[in-house]
């Protein structure tokens, strides 16, 4: 018994001084002259960005003596990564996270203030101003845009004709998007016209959140503490969505869709019309099945149009040693080369505005309907948005199922989520 | 297969907490027995490693469940007031219930499968070796493999289980495997029980093949039946082996995480949520950390005492 | 019922049951070997329509290429095995045949591994790992996940050495062998079969865990097989590669397949010998 009290005596001890020293220090800001100094940086990101932060580190690191590791962490568990690496002061000098856990991480403490260098970039005005809004928290920036992708909607042209559509024009508004999904269904063959993911929040709030945008609604306050989903909006939204469902015009694999295999039944070219994100433009270039076109998410009236500015920020993690190092990466990948060259070229987004206009989101008309859509878009705010509505067992994926599955109706579902996500929200702030 | 010695008396209870050498049956005092320091150099691994490894965390883990741990920075004691707000946590609260379904359901399921295949495996006929090698060889496949296969094999458009059904023309639509509470929850026992019988079946037919020829021979000669000699010889003879399966498949199922969190991530509707999953969420979503080690810990004192009544129940039906 | 009919029933149901538990398998192993295109065809295609080695060439580019996660998954593997063995036999020896304080407490908290939610120690244990220098490193895994093995293997080696007669041991400590000299002359040996189970065990757990290198280990380039299988399931905004995704299955079970067939005959007597006393 003697040895066990030891061990428990050695072991709270050690807890202790873990406890002590777990203080928020904020990393030694060297101000060298050249920060290029041939340094070992370490970055995460999710994999959801593996081949975009792969391509930039790659670039940066064959014309820079300083040196970035990078670490792909699988999507599912960025956040258990991030928490635990955090306690134990592992995390790495750059830290980037998908912008809606943003506020999670900034209210937390995890990265450096990075205002005064931010502020002084020539094009500061131009830098996507959602991402930064999210990276602030209390009047601090602490996170530049990584990378930046936008929710639109896709048709396959291919199915439109053979349905009888003009392939060149995409639905106008809500009662389009149902007639068309109706004579694209007809075609048979597991040719679904629409294909919608309801078992996931975070698609919800991706494709789902613009509609309501453009018709006037605000969902989540600017300082993220009021939400308001119990709309006329959102049952416009929600009864198209239970009508396609129950009509069978979606993929059958709708109700246990959790965003994982989403873009698979479009890409295989047997979706007539698909609301998803700029990320799959890359891949829908690359293919020759089938000829497709985008436009923007419409408000069901379909007079208006908007979009979820989405994507991942990066910064500097708080217990970094290479501020100034690592800051050298951020800077050099806002740069307009690299916006251009690296990333327009492969057919994503620029995180500023003021490059919206470059050759190669330009030379498609389909990159450039997507570039020039962002300035109507949004990125909402909350500090447990993540937890809210990303989070497979929160409220908000509640709230989508008992719409369109539920037996209760819409307005019941729409109320009860709205009770519960206000909940939420309430708590945290 | 060469039958040791510990056949012979393999029938004694799953005492797992023995004392010491010297309470064992064998009365021996061998020398070595009086040396305990060498004892605690043979032992002195484990002790380091369980001390190391698994005390001193579970001394951090208590620890933080009387704090407010942050992310980053230093936790703040905040007495008992996480294990108050324990019955607060809705998604913890609904996971006991469906956690102790799901402990039972998965422990019926895999003996009266398991008694299947042991029937077939313990057949003499030819080709018997082949079938019970098949039915074991998920087991070996390993986690990380075995989940991501059933993920995919349960896909709508592109899995094989709706391909298998498709093509043997039982269906014309693709059935969502994870698309209702039942057939959430039976796509994952289904898994289980595919990934882990093997083990139960092997380590039932060792304690069958383990109990003593002569035993059914003298039954025979006494002209006992079929039933009577799977009621009193086998049954009985197997009563160790049952019970350290049934220790196991308990205490598994109750910490069942990962089968969930790949396959249904607790859905549809928060009806597959099991307890391990809900604290998991809690820390891990919601970065409450020391809520969500208030939770392991009493996670923990249940299993625990919930091991230990077993073991006396079993130990003194024994005795 | 005739003897024929009931034969052939009997082998109808044993095969069916064998058919199901190996298609899933096989069906990987099929996948893996269609071109890239025909993987991610739907719906899919019940036989290779041209073999191909397109989804194994494709993960060598993936990441950091699979050479490194297999590289670093048989580290790994290698020092849990080697570790596992090495304290489930000492620690089985000791527990099987010495007296001493703090026995059962000692014997009782190894089991209480079992019981622990893994989840949520991983947490405790990546702060003392961190602490004492192991974080982020190979060695520090392999001691996690030699830990785990541990329950499993003390009880089954602490079985296995019981039942040896004593007798054999106390004739070589009379013949003025040391206590170690007994135990490694005369136990070692009888209890082979009981350490290639704990070794077997503790490669499968090893080979295929996910979690634990994920939290431990902080660069991409010291991940092992399963983090990249995971990483493929949640590649570039989920438009997956399923071809690569079950050449990556197959790469993760070929190794565990081939290894438990190997040792198949020492495994059932390890059993027997260890799992199966009280």
């Amino acid at each position: 018994m003697a040895k066990f009290t030891t061990i428990v005596a050695a072991a709270s001890a050690l807890a202790l001084t873990l406890a002590a020293c777990g203080g928020g220090d904020s990393g030694g800001g060297t101000t060298n002259a050249n920060p290029d100094d041939g340094t070992q940086l370490t970055m995460w990101v999710r994999s959801a960005t593996d081949q975009f932060s792969q391509r930039l580190v790659d670039a940066y690191n064959s014309s820079h003596k300083n040196k970035v590791a990078l670490t792909i962490i699988p999507n599912d568990n960025y956040l258990t990564k991030v928490g635990t690496a955090a306690g134990s002061r592992s995390l790495p000098d750059i830290l980037a996270s998908d912008v809606v856990y943003t506020p999670n991480y900034t209210k937390q403490g995890l990265f450096q203030d990075l205002t005064a260098e931010i502020k002084a970039l020539p094009y500061y005005d131009n830098i996507a101003k959602s991402h930064l809004d999210v990276a602030s928290y209390q009047d601090k920036i602490y996170a530049v845009p990584h990378k930046l992708d936008s929710s639109v909607f896709f048709w396959n042209k291919d199915l439109f004709r053979q349905a009888g559509l003009d392939p060149e024009k995409p639905p106008k508004n809500f009662d389009e998007i149902y007639e068309y999904a109706k004579k694209i269904t007809a075609l048979g063959n597991g040719i679904t016209g629409f294909d919608l993911a309801g078992n996931c929040g975070g698609c919800g709030v991706y494709t789902l959140f613009p509609y309501a945008w453009a018709d006037g609604r605000e969902v989540l306050s600017a300082d993220g503490k009021k939400v308001d989903i119990n709309n006329d909006s959102f049952k416009k939204i929600f009864t198209l969505y239970k009508r396609l469902s129950d009509e069978n015009l979606v993929d059958s694999s709708d109700k246990t869709q959790d965003g994982s295999t989403w873009p698979a039944n479009f890409l295989a070219g047997k979706v007539g019309m698909l609301p998803l994100g700029s990320p799959i433009v890359g891949d829908l270039l690359k293919q020759t099945k089938f000829e497709w076109g985008v436009t923007a998410l419409m408000s069901p009236d379909g007079s208006k149009t908007s979009t979820f500015i989405g994507g991942d920020v990066a910064g500097i993690s708080a217990t970094s040693t290479h501020k100034a190092q690592a800051w050298d990466f951020l800077n050099w990948t806002l740069e307009e080369s690299q916006q251009v060259e690296i990333i327009c070229k492969n057919g994503d987004l620029p995180g500023r505005t003021d490059l919206s206009g470059n050759k190669y989101t330009a030379a498609d008309p389909r990159t450039k309907t997507i570039a020039d859509g962002l300035k109507n878009g949004k990125t909402p705010f909350a500090l447990p948005f993540g937890d809210l509505f990303n989070n497979p067992n929160g409220p908000w994926v509640a709230t989508i199922r008992a719409a369109l599955y539920g037996g209760e109706g819409i307005d019941k579902a729409l109320a009860d989520g709205q009770a519960k996500i206000q909940q939420g929200l309430d708590s945290a702030n | 297969m060469a039958a040791p010695q510990a056949l012979k008396d393999s029938l004694g209870a799953v005492d797992v907490a023995r004392e010491s050498s010297a309470a064992s049956p064998r009365p021996s005092r061998d020398s070595a027995a009086r040396r305990p320091l060498t004892g605690w150099l043979f032992v002195a691994p484990t002790g380091i490693v369980v001390a190391g490894l698994f005390l001193a965390p579970l001394v951090i883990l208590v620890y933080m469940s009387f704090t407010d741990w942050p992310l980053l920075g230093s936790p703040v004691p905040n007495g008992l007031d996480n294990y108050r707000s324990l019955g607060d946590d809705d998604l913890f609260v609904g996971a006991i219930t469906f956690t102790l379904v799901y402990t039972a359901i998965t422990t019926v399921v895999l003996f009266l499968i398991a008694f299947v295949l042991v029937a077939i495996s313990n057949s003499a006929r030819r080709g018997v070796r082949f079938y019970r090698t098949a039915y074991f060889l998920p087991y070996v496949v390993g986690v990380a493999a075995a989940s991501t296969m059933w993920w995919l094999d349960a896909q709508d458009q592109i899995g094989l289980f709706n391909q298998v059904l498709k093509g043997l023309g039982l269906i014309d639509q693709p059935v969502g495997f994870l698309e209702t509470p039942g057939k959430a929850l039976f796509t994952v026992i289904a898994l289980v029980v595919w990934k882990f019988i093997g083990f139960q079946v092997i380590v039932l037919l060792v304690g069958l093949q383990s109990i003593p020829h002569e035993y059914y021979e003298a039954a025979k000669v006494d002209g006992a039946s079929t039933w009577q000699r799977l009621r009193y010889i086998t049954v009985p003879s197997l009563k160790p082996t049952l019970a350290l399966l049934t220790v196991l498949s308990i205490t598994g199922s109750l910490l069942a995480f990962d089968q969930f969190y790949v396959l249904t991530h607790g859905g549809p509707d928060n009806s597959t949520v099991t307890v391990v999953l809900a604290l998991y969420n809690r820390a891990f979503q919601s970065f409450q950390l020391g809520d969500a080690a208030a939770q392991a810990v009493v996670l923990l004192v249940v299993l625990v005492v919930i091991n230990v009544i077993q073991l006396r129940l079993l130990r003194n039906r024994e005795s | 019922m005739t003897r024929p009919l009931r034969t052939a029933l009997f082998h109808g149901w044993s095969a069916a049951l064998a058919i199901a538990f190996l298609f899933p398998l096989l069906w990987a192993l099929l996948n893996s070997l269609k071109t890239t295109d025909e993987a991610n065809q739907q719906p899919p295609t019940w036989f290779p329509h041209s073999l191909s080695l397109d989804n194994y060439r494709n993960l060598t580019t993936f990441d950091q290429g699979i050479g490194t996660y297999l590289v670093n998954s048989i580290l790994v593997s290698a020092i849990t095995v080697i570790g596992s063995v090495v304290v489930c036999v000492l620690g089985g020896y000791g527990f099987a045949r010495f007296t001493f304080r703090g026995k059962s407490l000692l014997f009782g908290s190894t089991l209480a591994i079992l019981m622990v939610p893994y989840a949520t120690i991983l947490l405790p244990l990546y702060i003392l790992l961190s602490r004492i220098g192991l974080g982020n490193t190979l060695l520090g895994l392999a001691l996690v996940l030699v830990m785990f093995q541990l329950p499993f293997g003390i009880f089954l080696m602490r079985n296995s050495f019981e039942a040896i007669p004593r007798e054999l041991e106390e004739a070589a400590l009379v013949d003025g062998c040391s206590s170690f000299g007994a135990f490694r002359h005369v136990s070692l040996r009888i209890v082979l079969p009981g350490a290639v189970t704990v070794a077997l065990f503790s490669f499968l757990t090893s080979w295929n865990e996910y979690l634990a290198p994920l939290i431990f280990l902080n660069d991409g380039s010291k991940y092992t097989l399963p983090v990249m299988l995971v990483n493929i399931r949640y590649a570039s905004y989920n438009i997956i590669d399923f071809g690569a995704l079950q050449a990556g299955i197959v790469i993760a079970m070929v190794p565990c397949l081939v290894v438990y067939l190997l040792l198949q005959r020492f495994y059932v007597s390890g059993l027997v010998a260890g799992a199966l006393r009280g």
